[in-house]
């Protein structure tokens, strides 16, 4: 089977297919990993290129991600862990007072897709319930989102508990959202500022290096 | 006195509004914001406060972004300010008497031209279906966003009349509206049509019609101009337009930004005039009180 046409139905959006084609590759004994590399990443790079240019605009990333999805949850039991292991892991959230989680969602997939292991906090996360998540799961990035200018001062008090913690050794943060900046991201002592899906995975893979 | 008219007549080069909205003032007035949101004697004092303490040229009412959809069945959450939290349900709870009282306070009191906030159709519809659900059915199913835009719309119609009839100047904010979020055939298709109505009606009524959407909106500039509002308030304020500008400061400039930042940002945006030398979208509510003073003297 040629593996284009799942890559060929994510960027067209058609979950349905997705589904389909995944299953039959499967049986035609093509690994889960080559799916996922060669179809799946394939695709969700292609529509983030589309995204960049203005071509695609959010709906039809939010489709092309549900797509991605349905293809990933088939065969991510098949993966063996060895050839799952993630480059790197980031917690990701939207900070407490916001439910704009759409952006955070489309970084999380180009997140996924670039290999990396994400812990989503989901949206409207309180300062501790971050500072407790960088605790325990000890990530390499914590990823956070604010689409609200009376949202987004809650980035420094996380920032701020992490470093009484003593929590930033090991620890890049960086952020994004509509009413964010470079400007705001080094006023508030974060490592990174993105400003859509694809700088947040270039962004990632320049930090960890 | 009304600078803003006068800008848009060609009378005057330039006016200023940092979008002042009442959490900010509300914060310097160390009151609990839920309690400003739903009191229409303390909404009109917390924005009148601001308009004495920085002396710019209109009142914005506007609470926060959810009064309609509140109103038509959200649910919102104050942590401490308001956050939407579920889609259109049975449940409504009405702050639009809240707005209109603080409206008509605002308008016997002071001598400045008042301004209400209400949402465009388009991301009203948004916050009823539940963002991500509608922006999917945008590609999807059509049939069912146009009606949850019609549905938005009628709302708007009434809630419109009712502040016309007051007889104040309307901002229609539409910030899902902007091509950061669909692209410009999408806003012609959905977000266009329901904004040409309401700007028609305020048009109809002799009041100030503003649009602000932030985010991108290089690429709908001919779009937006045609709506034939009296104010665009955007976020990039470079692209030529027919339509008064207003803008200029960016959200993070006046929140982090030094005094020298402001005037270069506000000096820039002056030179564009005829201008609102505005902030590209509303301020913060920690905003430094100092820095709202030096944008507005910027422009006095």
């Amino acid at each position: 089977m040629d593996l284009d046409k799942i890559k060929k139905a994510i960027i067209d959006m058609d979950d349905g297919a997705v589904k389909t084609l995944v299953e039959t590759a499967l049986k035609e004994k093509i690994s889960a990993q080559e799916i996922l590399q060669n179809s799946l990443i394939a695709g969700m790079k292609e529509v983030g290129r589309l995204f960049s240019e203005q071509v695609y605009f959010v709906p039809e990333v939010l489709l092309a991600s549900e797509a991605f999805y349905i293809g990933f949850n088939i065969i991510s039991p098949l993966i063996k862990p060895q050839q799952g292991k993630s480059k790197a892991k980031v917690v990701m959230c939207v900070i407490e007072g916001d439910i704009h989680d759409i952006g955070k969602n489309i970084v999380k997939v180009m997140i996924e897709a670039a290999g990396y292991e994400v812990i989503d906090l989901g949206r409207n996360v309180a300062v501790k319930r971050i500072v407790d998540a960088v605790e325990k799961e000890k990530p390499d990035v914590l990823a956070m989102s604010s689409l609200m200018t009376t949202t987004m001062m809650s980035m420094t008090e996380v920032i701020k508990e992490l470093d009484k913690m003593g929590l930033r050794k090991n620890l890049k943060i960086i952020v994004g959202g509509a009413p964010l900046n470079q400007e705001f991201c080094d006023q508030i002592g974060a490592d990174g500022y993105g400003c859509d899906a694809q700088e947040a995975v270039q962004l990632i893979e320049e930090l960890i290096k | 006195m009304n600078k803003i008219l006068d800008v848009i007549e060609g009378k005057q080069n330039y006016a200023v509004f940092p979008i002042v909205g009442a959490d900010h003032c509300a914060r310097l007035l160390n009151l609990n914001f839920s309690e400003v949101a739903n009191d229409g004697r303390k909404l009109a004092e917390v924005l009148e406060y601001g308009y004495n303490l920085y002396g710019y040229d209109m009142v914005l009412v506007f609470s926060d972004p959810y009064v309609e959809a509140q109103a038509m069945g959200c649910q919102i959450e104050y942590t401490p300010y308001p956050t939407i939290i579920t889609a259109k349900t049975d449940k409504r709870f009405d702050r639009i008497p809240v707005i209109i009282e603080a409206t008509r306070i605002l308008k016997q009191k002071l001598d400045t031209p008042i301004f209400v906030s209400i949402k465009g159709p388009f991301s009203l519809a948004a916050f009823l279906i539940g963002i991500d659900k509608f922006l999917k059915i945008l590609v999807k199913d059509t049939t069912a966003a146009i009606e949850a835009i019609d549905q938005a719309l009628e709302f708007q119609k009434k809630y419109l009349s009712k502040l016309l009839a007051i007889g104040v100047n309307i901002f229609l904010g539409d910030p899902l509206a902007s091509a950061s979020v669909i692209s410009p055939d999408m806003f012609e298709k959905f977000a266009y049509p329901p904004l040409r109505v309401l700007i028609d009606e305020i048009k109809d009524k002799r009041m100030i019609a503003g649009i602000h959407i932030c985010g991108d909106t290089i690429p709908i500039i001919p779009m937006l101009d045609s709506l034939k509002a009296d104010i665009l308030s955007i976020e990039d304020i470079r692209p030529k337009t027919k339509t008064i500008k207003m803008g200029g400061v960016s959200t993070q400039t006046i929140l982090h930004g030094t005094k020298a930042k402001i005037r270069a940002e506000a000096h820039m945006a002056l030179e564009q005039a005829p201008i609102i030398l505005a902030t590209s979208c509303d301020v913060p509510p920690e905003t430094n009180p100092e820095s709202i003073k030096e944008m507005t003297r910027n422009a006095q």
